[in-house]
């Protein structure tokens, strides 16, 4: 089931009616459960299965682990754990992948090997359950969570419909607390979910589906190259069409739960605002960042053991960050050009703190911490710059992200540095000026927020404004009228 | 700091919606526009689930938008006792559908193919078959929660004219925007909101509005002008062709080995549009060569007297009333070609000889 179907519309008020029921705790827990299981089980009903596997699985691991004092015997039902959801993983999501890998390798090495190609169905969302239950296992195996006695809350934490298939990347504290006690949502956190879950509709439905989607999908389509304006609006179609397709879904999910009564972790802090690559990751895809850096980048040694393993580190956490997303060369390309200019960043920043630090100290200057911003970068218009150049490095990233293969994405790129000029022109102008008015106005409010949210600016406003605005946004959703499309990131 | 009132917000925002939608929907029944259904993804599945209780008098229909103008699936439940399948697009290529329903071993139905030329013999995996492409794509996923969404949609759309996402959609009405066009570009045809609705059998119908007024129809006769100018100078020949044909035959054969039966069709047109069809697509190169390689039945319009009365407002498609009446006409013609057992009352036409004009 989708937020943006009809179908969510009438769940929604159902589950709503019957959380408001004054019955026990317990019960209305077993609503949320069972509710969450049709929630997925609508898409495909049998994928269910696998869901309860790594749920009951993780359940009874996560407890022996807890119990078991010896390391070894630790290590090895954490292996159990771990070998079960990243296996469920690679079958479901990399079979094929790795089978055409694997077939092409024998070709290059002279074997002729055909194998039969397997038809694999990807389960909705096993990329976030899978990371959801993995940090459950883990945090339990490092002490840092003690293993949930009830299974009714735990099955609700991996289960709760709101985050279950695109996130936010839920870790045991942020939700399973909150299962604990009675919850029922205020009339201000209904109403303020109820904002939030219109807010997601208009990114999703009226901007990334109803704005933007047939631009991006015509660009990066053609198997020829177009004209360089073409080229880069097609591109900026995709990279606020994205934003707003999974901001959209982040959004809907915060406000379904909030209209439930649970707070949900934020997952995007207009990202197309940051300054470098650093910044940009801690405004993309929030739970997914921290989810790598707590559970990869810092067990491989993080910035701990010398610089050159850092960079590495960065790599390699950006490579698998890459590949979560999808199993193709495309996207692992997409990972490594973010970590290349994470670690450009790293060694810029470095450099720059340390001249700092000279011209400092030899000005006589006693410094107690080594700006990592130079003064030149403090002034307004260059910080913009700033912003616009990892914009413009970030959309350079996107064109593999999308392009269905490295042909098509060179292809891309030929034309939108005028490297092939021969390309005709295919947008029209409606289509020029609706994705021109999307990323200035997308770009333009980044930037205006990027220090502010969405419930800070919306306090400031006075209430009347904020229905006028409310109302627009809900207009253009019924406008639009494209419903039932599917969210880009559920194919991860 | 105001001390925020979300609840009062949230009052005033969902009343103005409400009066806004219902002016809307107020203003557009001002404009005697008909209601319809949207023909997309979820109505199409809808379709492609029935295909396997296909049957002669319940023929799975596949091809452009002539025969989901001109076969009047009303007047066919009328005269057979059940009514067809439709499953054609608009602007596009029936191929990919066959080589679906050809791939899909639990299908043995009765298959009709409407022949439109420039989309039937498009090239493989160009623009013409893209929608169609999708949808078969589509299909296996149409998951329980999009089918409860299209019982609801289908509900909606029943009593809400503004819901009508070809014309009223924020999309379209983007394009109303006096914008010059960019030279070079093409924005795709941009057909009169009047020009037809789609019933929930996916029937196209003309409106009475369309059928009434000639300025509309030469908009239209307008936009085929500007698609031909938008697509290729040249029929397709040689080896695509030829790729062509072996997939069509491959797929007929298919069909046939499970007990199926197929059916070519090709409906009326007019006007500059059928001196150009007949120029690209010359009959025996393409229609003849069609029915001798695939083996299998075709009925073309101007082979029989009784199809070739009609005319077409836009030269492309039948009025609702000559939709009635060239399916009537039809269906005898079918049962003669097929033997098919069309409803009691052909008995009597099927011993008796159509006349043809070849």
């Amino acid at each position: 089931m989708v937020f943006n179907s009809y179908t969510f519309i009438v769940f929604f008020a159902v589950v709503l009616g019957l959380h408001s029921l004054p019955l026990a705790w317990r019960t209305k827990k077993i609503i949320l459960l069972l509710a969450s299981y049709l929630f997925y089980a609508l898409w495909n009903p049998p994928f269910i299965l696998l869901l309860w596997l790594s749920t009951v699985v993780d359940f009874y691991m996560a407890r022996l682990i807890g119990e078991e004092e010896r390391p070894l015997r630790r290590k090895l039902l954490l292996t159990v754990s771990l070998v079960l959801n990243l296996g469920m993983l690679s079958y479901f999501k990399y079979g094929g992948f790795l089978l055409d890998n694997f077939t092409a390798l024998l070709s290059a090495m002279g074997i002729a090997f055909q194998a039969a190609q397997p038809d694999i169905i990807l389960p909705v969302g096993i990329s976030f359950y899978t990371f959801v239950t993995l940090s459950y296992t883990l945090d339990v195996y490092r002490r840092k969570f003690a293993p949930e006695p009830s299974f009714l809350n735990f099955a609700l934490f991996v289960t709760f419909f709101p985050h279950l298939v695109a996130g936010p990347i839920v870790r045991p504290e942020d939700l399973i607390p909150q299962f604990e006690t009675p919850r029922r949502a205020t009339a201000q956190q209904l109403s303020w979910g109820l904002f939030l879950l219109s807010l997601g509709l208009f990114m999703k439905v009226t901007v990334a589906d109803g704005l933007l989607a047939d631009t991006a999908d015509l660009i990066f389509s053609l198997p020829f190259p177009v004209q360089t304006l073409d080229a880069w609006m097609g591109v900026l179609a995709f990279s606020s069409q994205i934003f707003c397709d999974f901001a959209g879904y982040s959004t809907c999910a915060i406000g379904v739960s909030l209209c439930l009564g649970f707070v949900l972790p934020d997952n995007f802090r207009y990202p197309y605002a940051a300054m470098g690559f650093q910044d940009f990751w801690r405004r993309w895809h929030i739970t997914l960042s921290t989810w790598l850096r707590d559970y990869l980048y810092i067990p491989l040694g993080g910035n701990r053991k010398g610089p050159v393993r850092t960079y590495v580190n960065l790599m390699v956490t950006m490579l698998i960050g890459g590949l979560w997303h999808g199993a193709s060369w495309t996207f692992v390309v997409w990972g490594a050009l973010h970590g290349l200019f994470l670690c450009a960043e790293r060694l810029i920043r470095q450099g720059l703190a340390n001249r700092q630090a000279a011209v400092s100290i030899a000005d006589g200057a006693v410094i107690s911490r080594a700006s990592v911003v130079p003064a030149s970068l403090a002034a307004p218009l260059a910080r913009f710059g700033l912003v616009l150049l990892t914009l413009f490095l970030v959309n350079i990233t996107w064109v593999f992200f999308r392009a269905p293969t490295f042909d098509g994405a060179m292809l891309l790129l030929l034309s939108m540095f005028g490297l092939i000029s021969n390309g005709p022109p295919m947008l029209t102008n409606t289509a020029l000026l609706t994705v021109g008015v999307v990323t200035v106005g997308l770009v333009g409010c980044h930037w205006l927020m990027r220090n502010t949210s969405v419930a800070e600016q919306a306090k400031r406003l006075p209430w009347w404004v904020l229905s006028a605005g409310w109302a627009g946004l809900l207009l253009l959703v019924v406008l639009s009228q494209k419903s039932s499309s599917s969210f880009i990131y559920f194919q991860f | 700091m105001n001390t925020p009132n979300y609840a009062k917000s949230a009052w005033l925002a969902l009343g103005l919606v409400l009066a806004f939608v219902a002016g809307w929907e107020l203003y557009w029944r001002s404009q005697h526009l008909p209601i319809g259904y949207n023909d997309d993804e979820s109505m199409w599945a809808s379709k492609r689930r029935q295909v396997y209780e296909s049957s002669p008098t319940r023929p799975v229909l596949i091809g452009s938008s002539r025969i989901k103008f001109d076969l009047d699936q009303g007047t066919w439940a009328r005269i057979t006792g059940e009514k067809p399948i439709q499953l054609s697009m608009d602007g596009t290529s029936p191929r990919p559908v066959l080589t679906d329903l050809g791939n899909d071993p639990n299908f043995k139905g009765t298959l009709i193919i409407d022949v439109t030329e420039m989309l039937f013999f498009a090239p493989d995996g160009s623009f013409p078959e893209k929608d169609a492409i999708k949808r078969v794509k589509a299909y296996p996923t149409w998951s329980l929660s999009q089918q409860a969404s299209f019982q609801i949609n289908r509900l909606l759309e029943s009593g809400l004219l503004f819901l009508d996402d070809r014309n009223l959609a924020l999309g379209p009405l983007l394009n109303l925007l006096p914008l010059p066009a960019r030279p070079g570009t093409w924005s795709g045809p941009q057909f009169p909101r009047e020009f037809f609705v789609v019933d929930q059998n996916r029937q196209s119908i003309m409106t009475p509005a369309f059928v009434a007024d000639t300025a509309l129809q030469n908009k239209v006769k307008g936009v085929w002008l500007d698609v031909g100018a938008h697509s290729p100078p040249n029929a397709v020949t040689g080896p695509a062709l030829q790729a062509i044909l072996d997939a069509t035959k491959r797929s007929v054969k298919q069909i046939r080995a499970r007990g199926g039966q197929v059916l070519f069709l090709r409906t009326p047109s007019d006007g500059v549009m059928r001196a150009a069809e007949n120029k690209l697509y010359p009959r025996a190169q393409y229609w003849d060569r069609l029915l001798a390689y695939t083996q299998a039945p075709g009925i073309y319009f101007e082979d029989y007297p009784a199809l070739t009365r009609f005319s077409c407002p836009e030269w492309s498609h039948l009025t609702p009333a000559d939709a009635v009446q060239f399916t009537e006409d039809l269906i005898p013609i079918v049962a003669r070609k097929t033997g098919w057992p069309l409803g009691e009352p052909l008995s009597a036409m099927l011993s008796q000889s159509i006349p043809t004009c070849r």
